[in-house]
């Protein structure tokens, strides 16, 4: 048991009472994730010595390439430029703004104090699956090239610039094998660097990138000058923190490199929790620059560091040197999690915040070297990160190993994953001087702007907003910096479900005169004075919510519209809306819901009220999808669909103990319920119908009630007594085979119709009403499932259970807040089960325990053993109600089925990450027909006609209809398409597999069962055959079978296309 | 029928299928028939077994198919096969069926009565016109043994002449339609009025309180009467009356759950119960930390590199 002496490893020595190390070591179950962990450190350590095959050896090179650079006396700046652009034909990367032409600054060359290598090459902590391996090399210029005043207005910046491409220069000269280029560090503008990188290895392989970093010399320049509340341009005091820290960073790259390879030396596990870090960040796209959020490698690392010796309440250490990799993990990322990093500094290694600390972004200051390490991080990036370690850490509470993937190898930085709402705004001229800090870039500060309207607008209807800038890219050194212009920014915005819709926005009442002006000032002509009832005259803004446009998307419009000037064109909306649009959801539909339910409690109300039954009524329960908000086509009184119901009385004698004879029973109380029914409320009528005749012990009758221009609903009635019987025959060995799998389907049956059904209706209603999105995101499940023909092969429950399972586990996102997020989570969540070696299971009321787990494991292991070419049950879904994992399951999918699901699953998650916001989404619900061997087009106006008359007879006469005493139209039995497709299977399921989308799907494709080839013997036949040819063996008779199915068909089939011959 | 080997003695009878505009293609379908191979009764000896009969068959169709073989009046009938094969379940009480076995038969005279009752208490139909499954098999009544002989000559005489029979071919609306009237006649029946099912309903119970009371007279009698080998029967229940089957469950069931009550109450109250009860726990821990490692196990086999997707 090596694993377990991890666990009893003494965790308190080292550091003084570490405080986050209860939540670290709790989970006695985490062990196997310590050893799931363990195996991905080892499975995406990278091999140094292939992956960076000789680098050592050139880096001994560049250093002494840039060591003999020839030194230069210091020559005015428009000179030495002009003759160095000609001279090596290199433009310098100078930042903006750039020099004047009288610039006064001159600019020399001398020998560096210092090249070294840093980073994660040097400290090992790169991971395989990294996109691009770099080596960092810095280049310290020696403080003799500086004057004091140097970190005034940018000099600094400039003589670094010129330091580099004369670097660049120099290395071009000496290395033609590589190719160089610049690039800005992180993103950062200010700071150009030389990225080298060997000639033809971009294809193949991964290959490596040399970045050469020219920085500053320890104390180059007084702390004091370069604190977070210091200005240091010439033409504002404004203070210019972001300028500041990124100087003061410059000369950090050895400080930093010092405490890195102490805490590694001092704790054995640091460089894995670096990696699993990376790792972590990597699948959420954050990263060390700007446009990724400015927190990376780097930062987690330096961060995990500052934890070892510090951090707590007290200035104690939060971490302890002996914790091993994922505690370590685990307990940073609670750190990240549960630490106000927004509101206040965050203060290692001193005692007292100073005031100089105060400033609009995130701080962490680090006292011993002076700098604040979350410098390039935005409010928003902080509170995105700090979302994201909130969401990982709830998902690492509930369950041990299950959560291991979604920690580390789902891809979690996928916009429409994430996002309900995605903006994408073009940034072309949206940039006047705002003054204050603009050395970030102007993208950088016109995002934080439209960030903070934005955010301001959407108010408590997001409960996030997100930014993304565009990405920064490497240049040759031949040409300009890239220019101005920004690219797109992409606005990321998660709502509240609850709030989105709201039609009316109030703001402050008129008499508190300073609010409101402000409220005016932001709202502009939007804004209006409204009394309401209660007396109260406020500011208020009504939205339109029948427009085609979203509210979220009408706010963000004018918003930009009105402070930024942005217009139509520049704005471009993905997400949550366009979905609906696709999937034919309306916010609307939520009223025939409500009333499809109304109409059930009102049903409910007379049934109980009737006073002459026979026998007690115990329960009402609502059965079908309509009842829990989850079908598909919201239910509609024109459709004489009726919707079930299960009803069931008190346990009583009055049942017989014959089953067969109970059904019949159960028909007398329906027409009695009927009789009584249709007494006291003259709106109802009541059809008693049959089901299926061939079964005596299946339930063979049921009554639909119908509302006079209302719902129509279908009551099945529960024989209490006939499990036991069933269950008691189960048992009996004497009878034969085929009655014992007989009564083995109705007792399937029966628990499915009276215990299952009903339980799930109820969970499902319930979490409807706590998660307002499920409703729509399970509909719109449902129509993906439509759409690729899936929907007649999976019973509804299930597809509902997809859904609402990403709903319960949603790790590593949070909970869905639009029915896209909920959709493109269940799809995700479909595409990666490997349902062939695991059980799904669903624990929808916290009910289940480990030891349930272990036994609902067991019996799943045990159900492939016995069926292990999966012909009866291939999927496995269990949940709090049904440990048996095989309630909706029973009658499909089959394994064919269920592959094609994983398949088409899988391709909607590749485009879904690959297209990002530029995906269309009808694209996810389209489906070909080329694949399928038969396709057979149904008549829809013959259906029509169908649905309009149920087929009795209507006298011509109105007054006679009436002497017959004929109560109204026949509600359906079922939708018309259906019963056919239904036959159609019954007649051909061994031949055919027959594809069907839901009720109003007007085609049937078909493909032929590759199983069934040719035989000889012409006794039990599968299916139709034909001789073949002029030997004995027989083929199936494709024509004929098709050539029956036009028969059977009739009118209601239009065409029978056959693949090949169109 | 399976039993029989020889798998060359069937005759093949082609059939043409006319094209339809949904499928405007003219193809041919082949049923298979030979002699009825188990005679046993008289009957058997005048049919056909055929096997591979389309889905959408009546009798009025084979009638036509013979007629154009062997002209009118050889064919009497035909089962299909899946109308034999319906399953038979018992209506009666289940101890009544138990006891059914040891009793006597009933009388004749009332046995006709009955069999009126029993077939008013039969459910409707829910479809005008059955479908069968796809190759599914059907046995033909014919005249006499001639016309057996008949049929099997001119069905060899089809393959030179090629003259098949045409499917449907005088068959005509005599036949109900399938399509789109169908389905509408099958949601009609599928609601055969709620007056006809009570008397159904009512016809049924007739039946089946009838049955009951017979059942419990024959138990009664055979409480104490021995029969011919001299053994008494024993049934349950006391003097009055035998018990019902539940009843007995029922008081199984409740002696259970007595004995679960009392051991529950003495749960957790001795010192060595709960330190048994610490024991499995930590065995319980040890049993999930092995399923985690395993699994661990099993995911590595499977994708033999953990790698975070890209």
């Amino acid at each position: 048991m090596e694993a377990s002496t991890a666990k009893r490893r003494k965790l308190s020595h080292g550091g003084g009472g570490p405080a986050f190390l209860a939540g670290a070591s709790s989970g006695s179950a985490s062990s196997a994730l310590i050893e799931a962990t363990q195996e991905l450190v080892n499975d995406v350590q990278v091999d140094y010595g292939q992956a960076f095959e000789g680098v050592d050896q050139t880096l001994r090179q560049f250093k002494e390439t840039i060591e003999a650079l020839e030194p230069h006396d210091p020559e005015l700046i428009t000179k030495i430029t002009a003759s160095f652009q000609k001279n090596e034909k290199i433009t310098v990367p100078y930042p903006n703004p750039r020099p004047a032409k009288d610039s006064p600054y001159k600019l020399s060359f001398a020998k560096p104090s210092q090249v070294n290598v840093v980073g994660s090459y040097q400290l090992r902590t790169m991971v395989r699956s990294q996109p691009d391996m770099s080596v960092d090399m810095i280049v310290v210029m020696p403080a003799s090239i500086f004057q004091d005043k140097d970190y005034r207005d940018g000099r600094y910046f400039l003589k670094r610039s010129y330091y580099c491409a004369y670097i660049a220069a120099g290395i071009r000269k000496s290395a033609p094998s590589f190719d160089i280029a610049f690039d800005h560090l992180e993103g950062n503008q200010l700071l150009p660097v030389a990225v080298v990188r060997p000639k033809g290895t971009k294809s193949d392989k991964k290959g490596y990138a040399i970045r050469i970093i020219p920085c500053a010399p320890d104390g180059l320049f007084p702390t004091a000058k370069l604190g977070l509340t210091s200005s240091n341009t010439k033409d504002s005091t404004k203070p210019t923190p972001f300028y500041n820290s990124t100087l003061r960073a410059e000369s950090l790259f050895v400080p930093y490199l010092r405490l890195l390879n102490n805490a590694a030396k001092s704790c054995p596990a640091f460089r894995e929790a670096c990696m699993l870090g990376r790792i972590w960040l990597q699948q959420r796209g954050f990263g060390s620059s700007l446009s990724e959020g400015g927190f990376g490698h780097f930062e987690w690392a330096v961060l995990v560091a500052l934890l070892l010796q510090g951090g707590g309440r007290k200035g104690e250490a939060v971490l302890s040197s002996a914790l091993n990799s994922s505690q370590l993990f685990k307990a940073t990322m609670q750190y990240l999690a549960l630490t106000n990093l927004q509101k206040k500094p965050v203060v290692f290694g001193s005692q007292s915040a100073p005031d100089s600390l105060r400033q609009n972004g995130p701080v962490v200051w680090d006292a011993a070297r002076e700098h604040n390490l979350f410098f390039k991080m935005t409010s928003w990036a902080v509170n995105f990160l700090q979302q994201q370690a909130k969401w990982s850490l709830a998902g690492l509470k509930s369950d041990s190993l299950d959560q291991f993937d979604s920690l580390f190898v789902v891809k979690v930085d996928q916009m429409l994953q994430t996002f309900d709402l995605v903006v994408k705004i073009r940034s072309t001229a949206q940039c006047d001087d705002s003054g204050g800090d603009t050395s970030r870039g102007v993208a950088w500060d016109f995002a934080e702007r439209l960030h903070r309207v934005l955010k301001r607008a959407l108010g408590d209807r997001a409960q996030l907003v997100h930014a993304v800038l565009p990405k920064h890219t490497a240049w040759s050194v031949t040409a300009n910096p890239p220019g101005k212009k920004g690219g797109d920014i992409l606005i990321g915005v998660v709502t509240d479900p609850s709030l989105v819709a709201r039609k009316m926005d109030l703001g402050p009442s008129v008499e508190q005169k300073e609010e409101a002006a402000k409220y005016r000032d932001f709202w502009g002509e939007k804004a209006e004075l409204r009394r309401f009832q209660d007396g109260s005259i406020l500011e208020s803004i009504e939205w339109n919510l029948d427009s085609e446009r979203s509210i979220p998307e009408q706010i963000i419009r004018y918003a930009a519209k009105k402070h930024f000037t942005l217009q139509g064109d520049d704005l471009s909306f993905f997400g949550a809306n366009s979905f609906s649009k696709v999937a034919h959801l309306s916010y609307s539909d939520a009223q025939y819901f409500s009333a499809a339910r109304q109409g059930f409690e009102s049903l409910e109300k007379e049934i109980r009220e009737v006073e002459d039954l026979p026998l007690h009524v115990r329960q009402v329960a609502p059965v079908a999808p309509e009842l829990r908000y989850a079908s598909l086509h919201p239910p509609s009184p024109a459709s004489r669909l009726p919707m079930d119901i299960a009803l069931s009385f008190e346990a009583s004698g009055k049942w017989t103990d014959n089953v067969a004879a109970n059904q019949r029973l159960k028909m007398a109380f329906l027409l009695k319920l009927g009789a009584s029914l249709g007494e006291t409320n003259p709106e109802i009528k009541t059809h008693i119908g049959l089901e299926q005749v061939n079964h005596d012990s299946r339930n063979i009758a049921f009554l639909d009630v119908s509302y006079e221009d209302g719902f129509v609903y279908r009551i099945r009635l529960q024989s209490d007594v006939d499990e036991k019987i069933l269950e008691t025959q189960l048992r009996n060995k004497q009878l034969d085979r085929q009655a014992l799998q007989d009564a083995a389907e109705s007792l399937a049956i029966c628990k499915r119709l009276y215990t299952n059904l009903p339980l799930h209706s109820q969970t499902l209603s319930t979490w409807c009403t706590r998660y307002p999105p499920l409703s729509d995101s399970i509909r719109m499940l449902k129509y993906w499932f439509s759409c690729h023909r899936l929907a007649s092969h999976f019973n509804e429950e299930l597809i509902e259970l997809f859904a609402l399972r990403a709903f319960i586990t949603p790790s590593p996102w949070q909970v869905p807040t639009s029915a896209m997020t909920g959709f493109l989570r269940a799809i995700h969540l479909i595409a990666r089960w490997d349902w062939i070696d695991e059980p799904l299971v669903i624990d929808h009321s916290e009910s289940i325990t480990a030891a349930d787990r272990s036994a609902v494991s067991a019996q799943f292991h045990e159900l492939r053993r016995q069926d292990p070419r999966m012909n009866r049950v291939v999927l496995f879904v269990a949940t709090s109600h049904d440990t048996t994992g095989t309630a909706h399951t029973r009658n499909g999918p089959s394994r064919v089925v269920a592959n094609q699901m994983t398949k088409l699953a899988r391709s909607t998650c590749e485009a879904v990450k690959n297209k990002g916001v530029d995906l269309d989404p009808r694209s996810l619900f389209q489906s070909s027909l080329k694949h399928y061997d038969v396709v057979i087009r149904l008549n829809s106006k013959v259906l029509k006609a169908m649905m309009r008359d149920d087929g009795s007879k209507h006298s011509q006469f109105k007054n006679l209809d009436k002497l017959h005493g004929e109560s109204g139209p026949l509600p359906l039995i079922e939708l018309p398409a259906k019963t056919l497709a239904k036959q159609l299977n019954a007649i051909y399921s061994n031949a055919i597999v027959f594809f069907r989308g839901a009720g109003d799907d007007n085609i049937i494709a078909g493909l032929w069962n590759p199983e069934i080839g040719t035989r000889t013997r012409k006794v039990d036949m599968p299916c139709a055959y034909k001789p073949d040819g002029e030997g004995e063996s027989l083929q199936v008779d494709r024509e004929a079978i098709l050539s029956e199915i036009a028969r059977v068909g009739g009118d209601v089939i239009e065409k029978i296309e056959v693949k090949g011959t169109q | 029928m399976a039993e029989q080997p020889a798998a060359d003695d069937f005759s093949v009878l082609p059939i043409t299928l006319p094209s339809l505009p949904s499928y405007p293609v003219q193809s041919t379908h082949f049923v298979y028939l030979r002699k009825n191979a188990k005679v046993v009764t008289k009957s058997d000896a005048r049919s056909l077994f055929l096997v591979n009969v389309p889905a959408d068959s009546t009798e009025l169709h084979f009638r036509a198919v013979f007629a154009s073989l062997v002209g009118a009046g050889r064919f009497e009938g035909i089962t299909f096969d899946h109308n034999a094969k319906a399953p038979t379940t018992s209506h009666e009480p289940a101890y009544a069926l138990r006891l059914a076995a040891l009793g006597k038969r009933k009388r004749q005279d009332q046995e006709a009565q009955h069999k009126q009752d029993e077939e008013a208490a039969q459910l409707p139909k829910l479809w005008t016109r059955q479908t069968h499954r796809s190759g599914s098999t059907a046995v033909v009544l014919l005249a006499d043994e001639k016309s057996v002989e008949l049929v099997l000559k001119a069905v060899r005489k089809l393959s030179k002449t090629k003259k098949y029979p045409i499917w449907g071919d005088g068959v005509g609306d005599k036949a109900p339609p399938l399509g789109s009237q169908w389905l509408k006649a099958h949601n009609k029946l599928s609601y055969p009025g709620n007056d006809a099912m009570q008397d159904m309903v009512d016809a049924y119970f007739t039946v089946f309180n009838r049955k009951e009371l017979e059942a419990a007279q024959l138990a009664r009698a055979m409480q104490n009467e021995p029969d011919e080998d001299g053994f008494v029967t024993v049934t349950r229940g006391g003097r009055t009356a035998p018990a019902r089957q539940e009843e007995a469950e029922e008081a199984k069931r409740k002696m259970l759950e007595r004995q679960q009550k009392k051991k529950d109450e003495t749960q957790n109250f001795y010192r060595w119960q709960l330190r048994e009860k610490k024991k499995a726990e930590q065995v319980e821990f040890l049993k999930r930390f092995e399923d985690d490692k395993s699994k661990l196990k099993a995911m590595r086999e499977k994708r033999r590199k953990i790698q975070p997707d890209s």
